[in-house]
């Protein structure tokens, strides 16, 4: 394309990971201008999503530049220390089917035979060929998440409005690995009365335990130093229900601190019953969708967007960032915000690496079969030294894949491999052999693909204390379930950067723009703002009213307490007095009998 | 206010400085040329518009400039009913990078989306495209053809109406990409809860 950059902006971001776009857009959204690039042709980084074909062709990629100009002050981008790594893929399918497959067979057709096959319960159906085929309808996550109803991140996407560049579906069930078996998870209070494999007893301990949690400064007092596990035993419930609430409710590991692991359940409880059965939300079409999001609303602002930069380098002066050269064009601006892939390798101090273990499965059936199509989070507890897993699987209706297919996440702490880490899971759940397959095992899902690799954790890394104090470093995917982390990283930069400026402000909605003379705007941006302040005190006086009505009904209420108090104190009164005169009675009455027998 | 039966979204894409922003504040403000600094946080205009007694609400969305280093985001294409492919008749390149653009559309948008080739600025005194080189494009690959200037308002208010007619026509008869068949809104403020298979939008 042959436009040219302006010369000069506010802030220049390399990278389109979840919290460099979160600050994009946060920056163009103050009125910064914003240049934000990256070297891939597609948004998100390692946080992106790819259809079944792309996500084949990434590479345990080498991206170190050698910097070619021998200045100190020019420095290249990027080091190999955050690849993605051990990427090994395999179709579990047979590569082409016996039956005839016309070229000129259009996409349409293809899906009225999937349909067919599926009608005729036949499993074998899905060769490579086909999968290909449908690729287009795959967006598989490098970095899959979900999102708790009222974390951080949701709450931020309702307050800046940029929830309406993306769609959400409710992940619908929760299980759990538990004595051999997938168990639903109870984490309402509706759900541990319906749970019949919780008895009567348990149930009482388990709900009084949920309610207590809200109690936690009274509840973790002698817990300082201690687990949450060790809380959870102290409290004599059974070894079922530690397990519901350790690796369910809290999403915590047995060496979870036990005040992070109440903070993390209560998370988990507060998030429930606002948008469905789970506290957790998945954003259609694949969690790549949500850097793009933020993106979006950069470029609605004025950020300008450039994918597939050949980036080179920059230059520092007077150990600050100066400028950035981007296709022989020279560009300065006021910061520089990259992610941690993009950083010279000089930066960056400490060389023990974090690995997230990743698996991808396509399978033909879901893990647990159900009537209605499932969005299903599993978490497996740690066993015999392999890390705790949590598995998201994903049908048609998500937006990540073909219809009568699943996609199938296993994430983990890297132990030793993503095959072996995974291996007893894969085991237990899936048949993943032409072999098993022959031995009628028609309950577990087959595998249809699969796809290991591993993900730098590059969240402590350290950095060294001359990296230029107007350069911010974002890190790359995390093990969380969730983008909250992300969030509050993404609000740090921007404060180090604007600590007078609101992080994200609402974004007006289209009717709300007036568009026009610039003087009849300012008039109307006045009306406007004169409304508001009229609904705000509106508003305020509505609440004052309330509250009198509120204290009203105290009053009335302490009021009628009182009363009763006193009818009652009244009665009582008066039965003891007419006990008293009773007694009295009864004495004159002896004492007359006396008088009388005397 | 919100008494429309019908909403559908229409993107626009093409080359930078086809006219697709003029095209649009056009249509929905008559305006041309549209102010500059007005650009700047409009993510989509709405325009309400009747047919057949029916009252539909186009809601039109821009690129917001991220076609110039060809970085528009996919979600800009998902959940779109019609898409507009623009491109100026006085400017060969525009023309020729209509098969990058087409190609960009496969991947993303839904393959039942309808799709529309604009050639703008016909007011131009300067033409290189013909006329039939366009409308035989149009033809090769299945779209509607129209020749539009922005300046001079000519086949704007036609291209919006063809579109909300055609959409109307394929909603009666079920033909349409169905996005909200089971999407719910959600208001952020009222919380509720809502059937758990449904996908949510938050707002
Ligand atoms: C953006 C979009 C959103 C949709 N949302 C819904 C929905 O909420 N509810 C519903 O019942 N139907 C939905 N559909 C499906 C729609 O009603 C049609 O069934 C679909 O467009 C058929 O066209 P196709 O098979 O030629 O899709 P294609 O043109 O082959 O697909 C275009 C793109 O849309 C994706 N896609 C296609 N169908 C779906 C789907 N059902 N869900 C998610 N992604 C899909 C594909 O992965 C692909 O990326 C959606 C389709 C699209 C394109
Ligand atoms: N002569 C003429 N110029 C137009 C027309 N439409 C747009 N322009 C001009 O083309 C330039 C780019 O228009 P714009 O709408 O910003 O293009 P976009 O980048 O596709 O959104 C502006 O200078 C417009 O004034 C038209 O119909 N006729
Ligand atoms: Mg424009």
């Amino acid at each position: 394309m042959d436009f040219e950059f302006p010369k000069e902006f506010d802030v220049i971001i390399v990278g389109t990971g979840v919290i460099e776009s979160i600050l994009s857009a946060a920056a163009s959204r103050v009125g910064k201008r914003v240049l934000h690039i990256d070297e891939n042709e597609y948004y998100g980084g390692q946080w992106a999503s790819f259809n079944l074909e792309a996500i084949m062709k990434l590479k345990n990629s080498q991206k170190e530049r050698i910097a070619n100009k021998s200045d100190s002050n020019f420095l290249s981008f990027g080091n190999d220390l955050f690849n993605i790594k051990n990427i090994d893929y395999k179709f579990h399918v047979l590569p082409k089917k016996n039956k005839v497959c016309s070229e000129e067979k259009d996409k349409e057709v293809v899906d009225n035979n999937l349909q067919e096959v599926s009608q005729d319960d036949n499993e074998e159906t899905w060769d490579e060929e086909l999968l290909i085929k449908t690729s287009r309808k795959f967006n598989i996550d490098l970095c899959p998440k979900l999102q708790y109803a009222r974390g951080n991140f949701v709450e931020l996407l309702i307050s800046s409005n940029i929830a309406r560049y993306s769609e959400y579906r409710s992940v619908t069930r929760i299980l759990t690995w538990l004595n051999n078996h997938l168990e639903p998870l109870p984490c309402s209070r509706s759900d541990v009365f319906a749970n019949t494999r919780v008895s009567v007893v348990e149930k009482r301990m388990l709900m009084k335990l949920l309610t207590s949690l809200n109690d936690e400064e009274k509840e973790t007092q002698n817990y300082e130093s201690k687990t949450f596990k060790e809380f959870l035993t102290d409290k004599k419930l059974t070894s079922n229900l530690v397990h519901y609430v350790l690796y369910g409710i809290s999403t915590s590991s047995d060496h979870t601190q036990c005040k992070e692991g109440i903070q993390k359940a209560k998370r988990f409880l507060n998030s429930l019953g606002r948008f469905g059965k789970t506290p957790f939300l998945f954003s259609m079409y694949g969690s790549g969708e949500i850097p793009q999001a933020f993106c979006r609303l950069s470029a609605v602002f004025g950020g300008i967007f450039a994918l597939g930069q050949p980036i080179e380098g920059f230059a520092l002066n007077d150990e600050k960032f100066k400028s950035l050269t981007v296709r022989s064009q020279t560009i300065k601006a006021e910061h520089l915000v990259m992610g941690i892939e993009n950083l010279p390798k000089q930066f960056i101090k400490s060389k023990k690496h974090d690995y997230i273990s990743r698996c991808i499965l396509i399978t033909n059936k879901s893990v647990l079969d159900c009537e209605k199509e499932q969005l299903t989070l599993i978490f497996y507890p740690p066993e015999n030294n392999k890390s705790f897993t949590t598995i998201i699987e994903l049908g048609y209706l998500t937006g990540t894949c073909p219809n009568n297919v699943y996609l199938v996440h296993l994430i983990a702490k890297q132990d030793t491999s993503p095959q072996e880490d995974f291996k007893h899971i894969i085991d237990k759940l899936f048949i993943n052999s032409y072999h098993e397959m022959a031995e009628n095992n028609h309950d577990k899902p087959h595998i249809l693909w699969s796809y290991y690799c591993s993900i730098n954790d590059s969240n402590d890394v350290e950095l060294t204390e001359d990296l230029p104090k107007n350069i911010f470093v974002c890190p790359g995917p995390d093990l969380d379930l969730d983008y909250d982390f992300s969030v509050t990283k993404a609000k740090k930069i921007f404060n180090a950067m604007y600590p007078d400026l609101e992080f994200l402000p609402r974004a007006p909605d289209p009717e709300e723009i007036i568009i026009g003379d610039d003087e009849i705007t300012e008039e109307a941006k006045e009306i406007t703002e004169e409304a508001k302040e009229i609904t705000e005190e509106a508003k305020e006086i509505t609440e004052e009213a309330k509250e009198i009505t509120e204290e009203a009904k105290e009053i009335t209420k302490e009021m009628t307490e009182e009363a009763k108090e006193i009818t009652e104190e009244a009665e009582e009164t008066t039965e003891n007095e007419i006990n008293d005169v009773k007694n009295e009675k009864q004495e004159t009455i002896s004492e007359e009998r006396q008088h009388t027998v005397e | 206010m919100d008494d429309y039966k019908f909403l559908f979204k229409v993107v626009l894409v093409g080359n930078a400085g086809v006219g697709k922003t003029c095209l649009v504040r056009r249509f929905t403000q008559g305006l041309f040329p549209p102010g500059q600094g007005a650009t700047i946080g409009v993510d989509f205009m709405i325009k309400t518009v009747e047919v057949g007694n029916e009252k539909v609400k186009l809601q039109i969305w821009d690129t917001a400039g991220q076609e110039r280093f060809r970085s528009i985001t996919q979600s800009y294409y998902r959940s779109a009913h019609a898409l507009i492919l623009v491109y100026d008749i006085s400017s060969q390149p525009t023309f020729d990078c209509l098969p990058d653009w087409l190609r960009e559309i496969e991947e993303y948008a839904s393959s039942k989306v309808l799709r529309i080739l604009v050639g703008n600025k016909i007011d131009r005194e300067d033409r290189e495209i013909p006329e039939n080189v366009g409308e035989e494009f149009a033809e090769r690959h299945n779209m509607y053809y129209l020749e539009t200037s922005a300046k001079e308002s000519d086949n704007v208010e036609k291209l919006f109406m063809q579109i909300a007619e055609d959409l109307m026509k394929q909603a009666r008869t079920r033909d349409l990409p169905r996005y909200d068949s089971n999407n719910q809104t959600i208001d952020g403020r009222t919380s509720t809860i809502n059937d758990s298979s449904c996908c949510s939008r938050l707002q």
